[in-house]
């Protein structure tokens, strides 16, 4: 822009038209377009592909198609991979009431039922008018996985005794049998 | 459900492992009376426990049997000794000898002395006969002072000289002749015993003059009563340890007195006022005292008087002067300082005090008794001469009100409620609510819904007049409750608290008396009445007491009769007579009367033998009564409508086998709350427990086999769900058995022989503990399966039907450290609190409360408990249980004579309310599973207070702080 007499402008106005970055704390929300984050992030986005691209030829709607298949099923087998590590991890936390066991099993059910929540989002990226009957085995294949992930809480919680299976939980609910005589002790 | 196990657990085994009560909660939850007994005439007196020392205690055996020290200035209790261990109906013989630090009494078949000071024993003689009378020889030939007992031994007079330092026997005189032993009295020289000598009803006296030295007979006189002496009773007096001992009777009509000196034939006879209707003798116990005495004569209207001098050489009575009549009633007692002889006079008003040689009143002092309403019946007095015209006069009087007051030179001294002792029935009764709001919201309940909004916002209108009175009285109670003191209740209202704390406890007397006490305000006591007039030697038995909530009112059911008193005021409304003798109470509920909408409870009178009155029809009760029979059998009782009229007829009688009597019958108590009606085990599954109301337990003894069988019976079809027989059983020690929610348990004296090796055995006091599931399996409610209601009669009367729904039973024996009585289970409002086995320690003098966990049959035996029955709480099984000082609920207090305990659940789940009567009153509050829903007195507000109040300060201090800071990072960044 107007940059050719850099000494004759303040130093604000070379503030005002090159504000600093500033950084986003939820990384989830993304800015608004045309705000300068936005417009610097497109572009080095932009620069980078723009390197690579003198040297390959642009891929094919069926590699396209391939690779963000591929993509696909490596969302769709994502929680599979975290399965070991939430299992060793509720083994190790025991099957007592305390608070790290309780948070455990607080995301050990929060992060399947968000994600079978969001499954659609998940796939959003990949999906195209072509690869569409594929991708919906990924996602299957995601909701399955999610449920394996959530029947690891579920097992857990079972282990932990809060699964109302035994008689005793039903307890409360059942009736004294009343009699249908009285008698009064007179002794 | 793993929550509620772990909780259980820790709750169990903390139970077992803590109870105690702490220091600064005594006296706070728990208030003990710590009684006496009405003082008797004969056996009260005050003496100088040391010789050197001035102060006094006052000394008396009760007619409840209990001797003791009281001290004169406080009225707080020095020592007590329970003699006999059981409630005693009068009787027994104190005395004392000056200058002497120990008192020797007697009661029964023994002798016993005392240190004066400690009340530790001294010597403890048991003899053949029963003592009739007892008396210090003042003058021995050795340096120390001897007991003189006269004992009836089948008939023979048997008076005993005793040792008075360690109870042996000096010389015995033995009179076979079939004369009826009176008393002994002794002057200087000889030992006299009286006797009634001749037939029955017309009796004449026999004085038997003996050596002091060796108890030989130096002389014997036959006194002439001329048909005037019929019994014990009608000897009037036999003079004490005088230098000049009397002996004194009047004829029939109390006309005339006829004195004599014994030892010497001769008989004065002295005129009497007219009317007079008993006639008693006062003389002063030393022997350096002047011989002289006073006859008090008590008209209807009034009492007098008379002074009578025996002259020592002559041995003639004279009369000094009198006392003139003053209405009303009045004691007389006599005090002794050196030789001189002063007798005090309690008048409704007054407290005289005059010289045995002269009328003259040397004081005269007003009673200052405020406002209490009782009559003086006898008295003791203790007179100390300051100067030559100045006297000091403390006076412990016994009233009509059954109570023991000290008056000091007409001030009120010290008040004790001794009536309260020989209590024989309680109940807890809810404080009533207010008659206007009672009346003002049956209003409404019975008005239309918008008459009876108008009402209701009128009278919220009305009680903002209260308001300011509630508003100014919030920073005292803010400030109270931080503290940690008492709110106290302003004014004579009682009301009902939040907790249920404050409630009434009613207390009945043989006396005829009935207390009402604040449980939730240490005891205190509220009225005291009394509610029928008994004639001497009578007993008032009550059988029950009713308390009718509707109408406010107690009903005491006694043998002979019933009592209707307000619970208010303590009013006796109506007493009447019953025509046969009650035995028993049971509380029905009546359909619908006229006033109220709710069906009423009320108390049915069962007469001897198990009879009850025919009803009318509309009034017939439906259940089953269950009584006890004529012969001690167990019957249930079914109304059955004839036409108009409802008669009873035995539905079934239960009669144990041949050779067994019941001891003992136990059922559920009224309340008895059920939170879970399963037994969660270790692996989740449930035993279902046996829940019927209609049971009772059954005690029957074989004296001669020495057995002791426990039949747990279905009271609605009178089948035997269960039996059990102990062996080796003393059938003469207490058995008792108590029942709650599925358990029962029983307690007695027996020897055990042991499974595993025959040759030994185990003697001691057992606790055989008893479960009722369903079935034995878990997970299984039996052969009723999911029906909703159960009927005790249908499976025998149906013969598909095979038999009785029988429980399963699981039984485990324990030995205790020490014989309990008077069990009870404590009760709480929802039954979720685990229970309490209250027995009263008859040995140690308290009252432990055994948790429910411990007497558990289901734990293992001979192993380690499981994961699973950890989990249960259940510990090892050990077969002794050993009585915890943390279980006693009376702690370091003596608690004596406990007849009875009774339970009341409150408000709050924790907290059970107990309350002991017997010879002591004690009440406290139990929580068995600890206070989990109020805080208790070691909760620090203040602390807590303090920490809201410091991080409120400081948030406010770094809130501008923060904010600076915030402000900063989103411009700096």
């Amino acid at each position: 822009m107007s940059q050719l007499k850099p000494s004759a402008a303040p130093r604000w106005v070379a503030d005002l038209h090159s504000p600093p970055t500033t950084k986003t704390k939820n990384p989830s929300i993304p800015d608004p377009p045309g705000y300068p984050s936005q417009a610097v992030t497109s572009s080095s986005k932009k620069r980078e592909p723009a390197k690579a691209t003198p040297q390959r030829t642009p891929p094919t709607p069926e590699e396209m198609d391939t690779l963000k298949l591929k993509k696909a099923w490596e969302v769709a087998l994502g929680p599979l991979k975290n399965l070991p590590m939430t299992g060793i991890m509720m083994y190790m936390s025991g099957n007592s009431l305390q608070i790290f066991s309780i948070m455990m099993v607080f995301m050990a059910f929060k992060t399947p039922i968000m994600g079978l929540l969001a499954t659609n989002q998940a796939f959003e990226r990949f999906e195209t008018e072509t690869n569409r009957g594929k991708i919906l085995q990924a996602k299957l294949a995601y909701i399955l996985m999610q449920c394996v992930a959530l029947a690891l809480g579920v097992w857990k919680v079972n282990g932990m005794g809060l699964l109302p299976t035994t008689r005793s939980d039903w307890l409360a609910w059942e009736a004294q049998r009343e009699p249908l005589e009285f008698a009064v002790p007179a002794l | 459900m793993r929550p509620l196990h772990l909780s259980s657990l820790l709750l169990g085994a903390l139970s077992v492992g803590v109870h105690a009560v702490f220091q600064d909660e005594v006296g706070h939850l728990d208030y003990h009376y710590e009684l006496l007994g009405v003082p008797q005439r004969e056996t009260t007196f005050f003496h100088r426990p040391r010789r050197e020392d001035k102060a006094s205690l006052l000394y008396t055996l009760s007619d409840v049997g209990v001797l003791g020290a009281v001290h004169p200035s406080s009225g707080a209790v020095v020592w007590r000794q329970f003699l006999t261990g059981n409630i005693t109906n009068g009787g027994g013989f104190v005395r004392a000898s000056e200058g002497e630090n120990w008192i020797c009494s007697a009661f029964g078949h023994s002798v016993h002395a005392w240190d004066a000071v400690t009340g530790r024993n001294r010597f403890w003689m048991d003899f053949e006969g029963e003592v009739k009378d007892l008396e210090v020889m003042e003058m021995t030939e050795k340096e120390r002072k001897d007991v003189l007992v006269l004992f009836d031994d089948n008939g023979a007079t048997v008076l005993r000289r005793l040792n008075g330092n360690d109870g042996s026997v000096v010389w015995e005189f033995r009179d076979a002749s079939k004369d009826v032993p009176l008393q002994v009295s002794t002057n200087v020289e000889k030992v006299f015993a009286v006797s009634l000598h001749g037939s029955l009803g017309s009796y004449n006296l026999k004085v038997t003059a003996l050596d002091t030295l060796t108890g030989k007979r130096v002389d014997e006189i036959i006194l002439g009563t001329k048909g005037e002496v019929n019994s014990e009773k009608d000897v009037t007096f036999v003079g004490a340890n005088s230098a000049a001992p009397v002996v004194a009777w009047t004829d029939d009509s109390h006309s005339k007195l006829r004195i004599n000196v014994l030892g010497t034939k001769n008989l004065q006879t002295f005129p009497l006022e007219a009317d007079t209707v008993s006639v008693e003798v006062h003389a002063p116990h030393l022997i350096q005292s002047q011989p002289h005495f006073l006859v008090h004569s008590k008209t209807r209207s009034g009492h007098r008087a008379d002074v009578y001098h025996v002259q020592l050489k002559s041995d003639a009575i004279t009369k000094a002067y009198e006392l003139p009549l003053l209405p009303g009633q009045g004691a007389f007692s006599t005090a002794s300082v050196g030789a001189n002889v002063f007798f005090t006079r309690i008048t409704a008003d007054e407290l005289i005090l005059t010289d045995s040689m002269s009328h003259g009143i040397l004081g005269r002092w007003p009673l200052k008794t405020g406002n209490y309403p009782a009559h003086p019946l006898h008295a003791v007095s203790e007179v100390i001469k300051k100067s030559a015209t100045e006297y000091a006069v403390r006076a412990a009087m016994v009233t009509d009100a059954d109570d023991w007051l000290l008056v000091r030179n007409g001030e009120l001294g010290w008040t004790r409620p001794e009536g309260m002792t020989g209590a024989v029935a309680a109940t807890f009764a809810e404080i009533p609510k207010s008659e206007d709001l009672a009346k003002s919201l049956e209003e409404e309940a019975h008005s239309n819904p918008l008459t009876a909004y108008i009402h209701r916002v009128n009278r919220h209108f009305d009680d903002l007049q209260y308001l300011p009175d509630y508003l100014a009285a919030i920073p005292q109670r803010l400030i109270s409750s931080i503290l940690g003191t008492d709110i106290t209740n302003k004014g004579d209202k009682l009301l009902r608290d939040s907790f249920g704390f404050h409630k009434l406890v009613i207390l009945a007397t043989r006396r005829g008396r009935v207390y009402a006490l604040d449980a939730g305000n240490e005891g205190k006591m509220l009225w005291n009445t009394k509610a029928v007039d008994l004639a001497e030697g009578e007993t008032w038995d009550v059988k029950a007491i009713f308390v009718d909530e509707p109408s406010n009112q107690l009903v005491i059911q006694a043998r002979d009769g019933h009592a209707l008193v307000d619970i208010d005021t303590g009013k006796t409304i109506e007493v009447r007579g019953s025509l046969s003798p009650v035995q028993g109470v049971a509380i029905v509920d009546g359909p619908d009367q006229s006033v109220d909408t709710l069906p009423r409870r009320w108390p049915l009178a069962i007469y001897d033998g198990g009879k009850v009155d025919s009803l009318p029809a509309d009034l017939a009760p439906e259940g089953t009564v269950v009584v006890r029979g004529a012969e001690g059998e167990i019957k249930g009782l079914k109304y059955v409508i004839e036409s108009d009229e409802a008669n009873a007829y035995a539905s079934w009688i239960f009669s144990p086998p041949k050779g067994q009597k019941i001891v003992h019958v136990a059922a559920r108590p009224s309340h008895d709350a059920i939170a879970s009606i399963g037994r969660v085990l270790g692996d989740r599954t449930v035993k279902y427990k046996y829940l019927n109301p209609n049971t009772l337990v059954a005690a029957a003894v074989d004296e001669a086999a020495s057995t002791l069988t426990v039949y747990l019976l279905d009271t609605v079809s009178g089948e035997i769900l269960s039996s059990a027989t102990h062996e080796g059983v003393d059938t003469a020690k207490n058995i008792e058995c108590v029942m709650a929610e599925n358990w029962f348990l029983c307690t007695f004296f027996g020897q055990y022989t042991l499974q595993t090796d025959p040759g030994q055995s185990i003697k001691g006091y057992q606790l055989v503990v008893s479960d009722l599931y369903e079935s034995e399996l878990p997970n299984d409610r039996g052969p009723l399966g999911n029906a909703a209601n159960f009927s005790s009669v249908d499976p025998i009367d149906s013969p598909t039907a095979g038999g009785p729904v029988l429980p399963s039973v699981i039984t485990q024996s324990f030995v205790l450290g020490a014989p309990i009585s008077a069990l009870a289970v404590t009760q709480t409002r929802q039954g979720i609190s685990t229970r309490q086995v209250l027995g009263y320690l008859t040995e140690s003098h308290g009252i432990v409360g055994l948790p429910r966990q411990l007497l558990e049959p289901r734990r293992p035996v001979g192993r380690d408990p499981s994961q699973g029955e950890m989990e249960e709480g259940l510990m090892r099984y050990h077969p002794t249980v050993e009585i915890d000082p943390k279980m006693v609920v009376t702690h370091e207090r003596e608690v004596i004579g406990v007849k009875k305990i009774i339970t009341s659940p409150v408000v709050v789940e924790s907290t059970s309310l107990v309350f002991a009567f017997g010879v002591d009153v004690f009440g406290t509050r139990v929580a068995p599973s600890f206070l989990f829903d109020i805080l208790g007195k070691g909760f620090n507000k203040l602390s807590l207070i303090a920490t809201v109040v410091g991080l409120g300060l400081g948030v406010l201090a770094l809130a501008p702080l923060v904010r600076k800071k915030q402000i900063n990072t989103l411009w700096q960044s």
